[in-house]
């Protein structure tokens, strides 16, 4: 049976040859929406509906696309993301370029905004205008990132795999749900609100339907604070109650990224892959009820910090370091403690760093009605092997296992960035693989 | 208050586009083609009304084996019609619900039609009790036909037919949601294929005189999932649903939704609201 068709507002006018000047008007009127939302966020309120859009100052925050690298990684995290992964619908090399050139141009309209096609009113509009009749960026970056699955035998990429990229396996405490694994192309979309990262799927879905098709996706946020001038900033605390971030490595500190985060000549990966990076994403649900339940010193004692600031057991705020060499039986911060076998913080454990950019997701309720939440757990590194995979070794059979249940994401190489508008996303390695 | 004005003005600032240049297509060109739909249309009632017939008397006579056999080919006419039918309501409803459109699925004293006989032959196992549905699923095609007999066909809503049918398949023909209990879904989803292509290709000539990248980019998408369908045709009919490899269902998602957006832009193209 087919969904009843809603009475539609029509949009009939009178004919105007000129259509330059109905796009004026339009930007006029655009021009005009923007004024007036600044208006009503200083006049007081005489004419009030609990339904007027929330105020921000930020919608006009844009982060700029080209670049050595994509955005997005070391790009401080907004407050909404999502990953949406995809499988590949072009069966022929040429729309496969076609593919990464339409995903390139998509990308650049959304992270700088501005005024979709307009058309004729008898026709589907060309923007969803979830945003209004203009977008607006409102800090949106699109992270494009490639399973192993893009390397087999369908565009002759086989040759040109990332070194260490592999499908990921289930860890012992996995419970991977398949329709939530994997896929040819994530994309990592992040903004200052949900809405535009829903906005951006939607663009990629209504202009590619004959190349991509959606294979999963996955919300996240994390709290907005307020800003304290003078004090160092805070980690966002993720559903666990804990502040999550605390001990990522400095993302301004550029030889730091290089080394932890950035794929760089001079090592063993092919050449289109420099200044790229591997991408980890899980699906980490958290037992909240359970959690809840649980007494505070051993919430603590699992994670290894402090609640309420999120300090280690050695120090006073979130920055300051563990000092594990002067605990080696883990009196202070236990030997099984989460941050202390994520980072063991020895010299061999240096090549392990990751840098951690997750999202808390919440999704509805189970079958036995707890709540489906957790942590959209997305990180990256230079080294797959050394990084994500060795970590997570070292934590599998965590005390914090029984509250958390991984069941999906996928592992996949970041491209590297788009350096100009000549240049375009996945640009390289079809040139290394004779395609461009 | 500011902002209400203002979207008034862009309200404004977009009607001024509805006259924009479009194909020039007279309102008389339309007429033949819809002409031509309401005879397609009348035929694949009569042949509904004689398939309803046939089926809902199995049922009652008891018939299971029967009945399950006739079932998958029995509804064909009415899926390739679909954006017809629907424009009554209560009738689509009662006889093509499925048990999601009911508070108390499958037990819910509303869920009727095609589906709910289908439960009982392909769940229950057993033709007990579905004389009811049969007995009231023959008034209601019947009562269809009177109906569409009568009825004026709204030319946007003739073309606007061909992407209904394409939302129908990319929602529920692609994942087997249509026909859960006997897994006939193809049979749907062709009709739902054939309909909308029946559509297109009467509107053809008109769009084709503006724009043929259009019309070519569309008949190869056709042609695409036909293809990928007729691998699982069969001596007297279809391959049940969960025989569709996941690679072709993935293979027709392309197309199909790519057909949904192009055929949306078809009203847009005749120069219909
Ligand atoms: C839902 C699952 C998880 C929760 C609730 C969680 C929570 C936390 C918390 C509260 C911290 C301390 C603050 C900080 O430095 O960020 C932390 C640190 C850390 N976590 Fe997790 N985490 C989870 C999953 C993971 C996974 C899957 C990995 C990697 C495989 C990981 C790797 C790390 C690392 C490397 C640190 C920093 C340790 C340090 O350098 O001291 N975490 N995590
Ligand atoms: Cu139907």
């Amino acid at each position: 049976m087919i969904e009843r068709e809603k009475n539609h507002d029509r949009l009939d006018a009178p004919a105007s040859p000129d259509r330059r000047r109905v796009l004026a008007g339009l930007g006029l009127a655009g021009g005009v929406m923007v004024s007036g939302l600044a208006q009503a966020a200083t006049t007081a309120d005489t004419d009030a509906h609990v339904t007027d859009a929330p105020i921000s100052d930020h919608m006009r925050e844009a982060q700029p696309f080209h670049g050595l690298h994509q955005a997005g990684i070391v790009t401080a995290r907004p407050a909404n993301g999502m990953i949406a992964t995809f499988d590949v619908l072009a069966t022929t090399k040429e729309d496969l370029v076609r593919l990464f050139k339409t995903l390139n141009e998509r990308i650049v309209f959304l992270t700088t905004g501005g005024l979709p096609p307009q058309l004729d009113p008898r026709y589907p509009p060309s923007d969803s205008g979830i945003l209004g009749p203009v977008v607006v960026p409102d800090n949106l970056t699109m992270t494009v990132s490639l399973g192993s699955s893009m390397f087999d035998d369908r565009f002759g990429l086989k040759n040109f795999k990332p070194a260490r990229l592999s499908r990921m396996t289930g860890s012992p405490n996995d419970a991977l749900e398949p329709e939530l694994c994997h896929g040819d192309i994530s994309v990592q979309i992040c903004s200052n609100t949900a809405d535009v990262n829903i906005h951006a799927l939607r663009d990629l879905v209504k202009n590619m339907p004959d190349l991509l098709y959606l294979r999963w996706k996955q919300e996240g946020s994390v709290p907005v604070m307020p800003r304290k001038p003078g004090a160092p900033a805070e980690s966002a605390r993720n559903f666990l109650g804990f502040r999550d971030g605390s001990a990522n490595p400095n993302s301004s500190d550029a030889a730091l990224m290089d080394e932890i985060v950035w794929v760089q000549p001079g090592k063993d990966e092919p050449a289109w892959t420099h200044y790229g990076s591997y991408q980890a994403v899980r699906i980490i649900r958290n037992f909240v009820e359970r959690w809840d339940r649980t007494p505070l010193h051993e919430q603590q004692q699992i994670i290894g910090r402090v609640k309420a600031t999120g300090a280690p057991f050695h120090g006073k705020t979130e920055h300051d370091v563990p000092d594990y060499a002067s605990d080696p039986e883990g009196k202070a911060t236990p030997v099984d403690a989460h941050i202390r076998l994520a980072n063991p913080r020895t010299a061999q454990t240096q090549k392990n760093l990751i840098l951690r950019r997750p999202f808390n997701y919440s999704n509805g309720v189970s079958k036995a009605g707890q709540l489906e939440m957790g942590l959209l757990f997305i990180c990256y590194q230079a080294d797959l092997e050394k990084g994500f995979i060795t970590v997570q070794k070292r934590l599998d059979g965590e005390p914090l296992e029984e509250y958390l249940k991984p069941v999906g994401g996928g592992f996949f190489f970041t491209l590297p960035g788009v350096r100009d508008k000549k240049d375009y996303l996945g640009r390289p390695l079809l040139a290394a693989a004779g395609l461009a | 208050m500011k902002i209400r004005h203002s979207a008034a003005m862009l309200t404004l600032a977009l009607g001024l586009m509805a006259g924009t240049a479009h194909a020039a297509v007279s309102p008389s060109e339309l007429v033949g083609p819809v002409t031509d739909y309401k005879i397609y249309v009348t035929e694949n009632l009569d042949e509904l009304v004689k398939d309803t017939k046939a089926f809902t008397d199995a049922v009652k006579a008891g018939d299971l084996a029967k009945a399950k056999a006739l079932y998958g080919a029995s509804r064909v006419h009415y899926e390739g019609i679909e954006p017809i039918a629907e424009l009554f309501s209560d009738l689509d409803g009662s006889i093509d619900s499925r048990a999601d459109d009911h508070e108390k699925k499958e037990q819910d004293p509303g869920f009727t039609g095609f589906h709910r006989i289908e439960y009982g032959l392909f769940v229950t196992g057993s033709t007990d009790g579905l004389t009811p549905f049969a007995d009231k699923l023959m008034s209601d095609v019947l009562d269809l036909q009177k109906r569409v007999a009568g009825l004026t066909f709204p030319p946007e809503k003739v073309v606007g037919g061909a992407a209904a049918l394409l939302e129908e398949v990319a929602s529920s023909k692609i994942s087997g949601e249509e026909d859960r209990y006997a897994h006939t879904d193809l049979f749907d989803f062709q009709a739902n294929i054939d309909g909308a292509k029946k559509i297109f290709e009467l509107f053809r000539p008109l769009i084709e005189k503006s724009d043929k990248a259009f019309v070519k980019k569309v008949a190869a998408n056709f042609a695409t999932v036909d293809k990928i369908l007729a691998k699982y045709k069969t001596a007297d009919g279809y391959e049940y649903y969960d025989k569709v490899t996941e690679a072709d269902r993935k293979a027709l998602s392309g197309p199909v939704n790519t057909l949904a957006e192009d055929l949306s832009k078809m009203r847009g193209k005749l120069g219909l609201n």
